[in-house]
């Protein structure tokens, strides 16, 4: 095959004594952050399904030879023509268009082996960049267990580039890969693409003028305009360079006349690229005759059945929760007990003093009574990681879709929530995927309306005070927690579908979801997430919320009131004057100033509430011991004797936290994701007002319907 | 310990926990969010991207 006239056998960067750097570009879920993990040994974030990478993430591998590599993980994409934010990311990164990121010297592009003409788009565009590539053919093993034979030296034959034949998540190939990145020179690609004649002298005088006027390298002038009668966006891309009037011109001229003349220059491009593509995947993929249904295929018939579909969604739920309370219990009351335990110690070991006292009713105290929480949160995020590990995360977005389609959204948008049951932050990144701006804000601000982890604390809490003592079947609990997630969906949901019919009016997306198949889990991986998980809650239980316990203890014990009761002096402290100003908005939620002082210093994050609790009933205790904090709180009163927390009360600040934006990250996130204070500013004030609307409803229905 | 004396340290203490609240809160970030609490890039790969 003759070498294109585009691309000359220059020595490849590599060769020079800079720390060469590779990008691992690839089409969505093909496995490139599992590649990237497994050569840079870092821990990012892999998940069986589409949309995991939003952002590039950079590492450090090494060659055969010891000498370091700078590794560049970029976010999947279907083609460079990019629809999306992070799509876009991926595009400008490979045509250097980004100040903060240098050109990648060399390209390993990760092709799904069990879906290879689709992903042989992308890696055609990229040949097209003239840059030394490397092909890495993953999943292997699936392509085989589909009845697909890939003839890899044809492939390499075909492309004149490097195929390595790859299996990232059993680590296969590694070696082979390892030491084709540490080869000085990478041969650059022989394939030939013959432009339509009929598009060919456009595409020579963009180059030229791109060459010319916007100082580009000719092959990647060649490369942008190609895209720039393919990709509209690529015309005005945020952050990047302009086009010169002078190349803008010539492509409004060549528009014009081939509108003029009848022709769609955009289809015959891409169409010219399939014809090449499907040549090459007839030599390369042989398929073993008629293939039956696959082992995804059998399960997915029953997994996203219309009517099964949703059981087995419920019963996973259903078996998450059981688990939450059943198994967390006996490491719970561990951690209760020594947290406890430590607190009488020091109270027995040191004298009287506002020192034992901030140790003990302000750090154990409000510490204490979060990390109780960590084993749940560890369980939440083994099922949590265990589901995404699998593939059956991309399952639970088909089966929404249909109730997703009604409100006006689609699967896309369903990825970002599902992520939103961990946390909002990661979510509400995720919807750089989503490719219409409208349908991104909407769920951008219904993403923290899911039940994030941080929630977890508060409504355990809030059951261990509605439901007290063993008695209690553990399903009530389960139905409780369920309900709660459930409202928060729906929630979600319901504010997307008012959302598209007013402010941000739009038509219904498409569906375009693609299902994984099924992989075994993981358990490295799933239990690597799980750690890292806890391992964040820890660091926040012991620098934020530490912090906040100490500030809160000295604003419950300032001033001073020396003849006062502990009841009292907390009354008339700093923080029981806050909570009182709060008292008269809250009351008609069946709130006092204690939870006043909570909700005040839980918008930092959802949990402090927890830890506000702790020391607010600690400070309050006049007794010696140290009471469990579910206890103190059952014992807490009104001023007329009767309870404080009854169940109408732990349900009203369930729901109130369910709705409620009391979390100071996710602002400072949509702040950045929409680039403006107007839509966090918005939210806060929506998801603020329907928490106190519900909660109202909730709590006066519920006493005049006679319930406590 | 005297009372005296543990309500200085006690309040030290506040006084330094506070600080460092403050200090998180207005500390202008490259990347301002949740500062690698949730499941986006570690502190150690932000210095990488950084160098990068």
């Amino acid at each position: 095959m003759a070498l294109p006239a585009h691309i000359s056998p220059a020595a490849t960067p590599a060769a020079s004594s800079r720390t060469p750097t590779y990008a691992v570009v690839g089409n969505p879920n093909c496995g490139k952050s599992t590649l990237f993990n497994a050569l840079t040994g870092l821990k990012q974030k892999v998940g069986n399904y589409p949309g995991v990478t939003v952002e590039k993430k950079v590492g450090t591998t090494y060659s055969q030879h010891g000498q370091p590599i700078t590794v560049i993980d970029l976010p999947g994409t279907y083609s460079l023509a990019a629809r999306s934010p992070d799509e876009a990311v991926t595009r400008d990164v490979l045509l250097g268009r980004r100040a903060d990121t240098p050109m990648p010297d060399r390209i390993l592009c990760i092709l799904d082996a069990t879906n290879l003409e689709r992903n042989l788009y992308l890696l055609h565009q990229i040949l097209d960049l003239g840059r030394p590539v490397i092909v890495v053919l993953n999943m292997m093993d699936l392509a085989a267990q589909a009845g697909l034979n890939i003839r890899v030296a044809r492939l390499e034959h075909e492309l004149g580039v490097p195929v390595i034949p790859c299996e990232a998540v059993h680590g296969k190939g590694l070696v082979e890969l390892r030491v084709a990145m540490s080869r000085l020179e990478v041969p650059l690609a022989r394939h030939a693409w013959d432009v339509p004649a009929a598009i060919a002298p456009a595409v020579s005088e963009l180059q030229a003028s791109l060459v010319a006027n916007d100082g580009k390298s000719p092959l990647i002038a060649r490369a942008e305009a190609l895209l720039l009668l393919t990709d509209q966006d690529s015309v005005r891309v945020a952050g990047s360079v302009p086009l010169h009037a002078k190349t803008h011109e010539i492509l409004q001229a060549w528009q014009k006349r081939w509108e003029g003349e009848g022709t769609d220059w955009a289809a015959t491009l891409v169409n010219s690229r399939y014809d090449a593509i499907g040549t090459i995947a007839a030599e390369v993929v042989l398929a073993a005759g008629e293939t039956g249904p696959t082992r995804s295929d059998k399960i997915d018939a029953v997994v996203t059945h219309p009517i099964w579909g949703w059981a087995i969604l419920g019963a996973i739920m259903t078996a998450m929760f059981v688990s939450i309370f059943t198994l967390a219990e006996y490491p719970m009351n561990f951690i209760d007990e020594h947290v406890a335990a430590l607190a009488d110690f020091v109270k027995s070991s040191m004298a009287e003093g506002d020192l034992r006292d901030l140790i003990t009713d302000g750090a154990i105290a409000g510490v204490g009574g979060v990390i109780i929480f960590l084993p749940q949160i560890l369980i939440l995020f083994f099922f949590i990681g265990l589901l995404e590990s699998t593939g059956y995360m991309a399952r639970a977005a088909f089966i929404m879709d249909r109730l997703m389609s009604r409100v006006g959204l689609n699967g896309k948008s369903f990825i970002p929530l599902l992520s939103s049951y961990a946390c909002a932050i990661p979510g509400i990144m995720a919807t750089r995927t989503i490719e219409q701006p409208k349908d991104r804000l909407v769920t951008i601000l219904v993403a923290p309306l899911m039940s994030c982890s941080a929630r977890l604390p508060v409504y355990l809490l809030m059951i261990a005070a509605l439901v007290p003592g063993d008695r209690v079947p553990v399903m009530t609990k389960v139905g409780i927690m369920l309900a709660m997630y459930a409202l928060g969906t729906f929630g979600a949901f319901g504010f997307a579908w008012l959302f598209k019919r007013t402010l941000l009016r739009g038509a219904p997306p498409l569906m375009i979801m693609e299902l994984p198949p099924y992989h075994f889990p993981r358990f490295r991986d799933v239990l690597l997430h799980m750690v890292e998980r806890g391992w964040i809650f820890l660091r926040r239980a012991g620098t934020v919320i530490l912090a906040i316990s100490i500030v809160l203890w000295f604003l419950s014990a300032y001033p001073k009131f020396p003849d006062a009761t502990a009841s009292e002096q907390l009354a008339q402290s700093f923080a029981g004057r806050a909570g009182h100003v709060l008292e008269p908005v809250i009351e008609p939620l069946g709130f006092n100033w204690q939870v006043g002082i909570g909700l005040i210093s839980s918008f930092a994050a959802r949990e402090v509430f927890v830890s506000t609790m702790g020391v607010v009933f600690n400070a309050e205790s006049d007794e010696e011991d140290t009471t469990p904090l579910r206890d103190a709180m059952l014992n807490a009163q009104w001023p007329d004797g009767s309870p404080l927390f009854t169940p109408l009360t732990c349900i009203s600040l369930m729901v109130f936290y369910v709705f409620a934006m009391q979390c100071i990250s996710t602002i400072a996130i949509v702040r950045r994701e929409t680039n403006s204070w107007r839509w966090p500013l918005f939210q806060i004030g929506y998801m603020t007002g329907t928490a106190w609307i519900v909660s109202f409803i909730v709590y006066q229905a519920g006493r005049a319907l006679g319930f406590q | 310990m005297n009372a005296e004396l543990q309500s200085i340290l006690a309040l030290v203490i506040v006084a330094i926990a506070a600080t460092a609240l403050v200090v998180r809160l207005v500390k202008k970030r490259k990347n301002p969010g949740c500062g690698g609490e949730c499941a986006c890039p570690t502190d150690d790969l932000k210095v990488r991207i950084r160098r990068g």
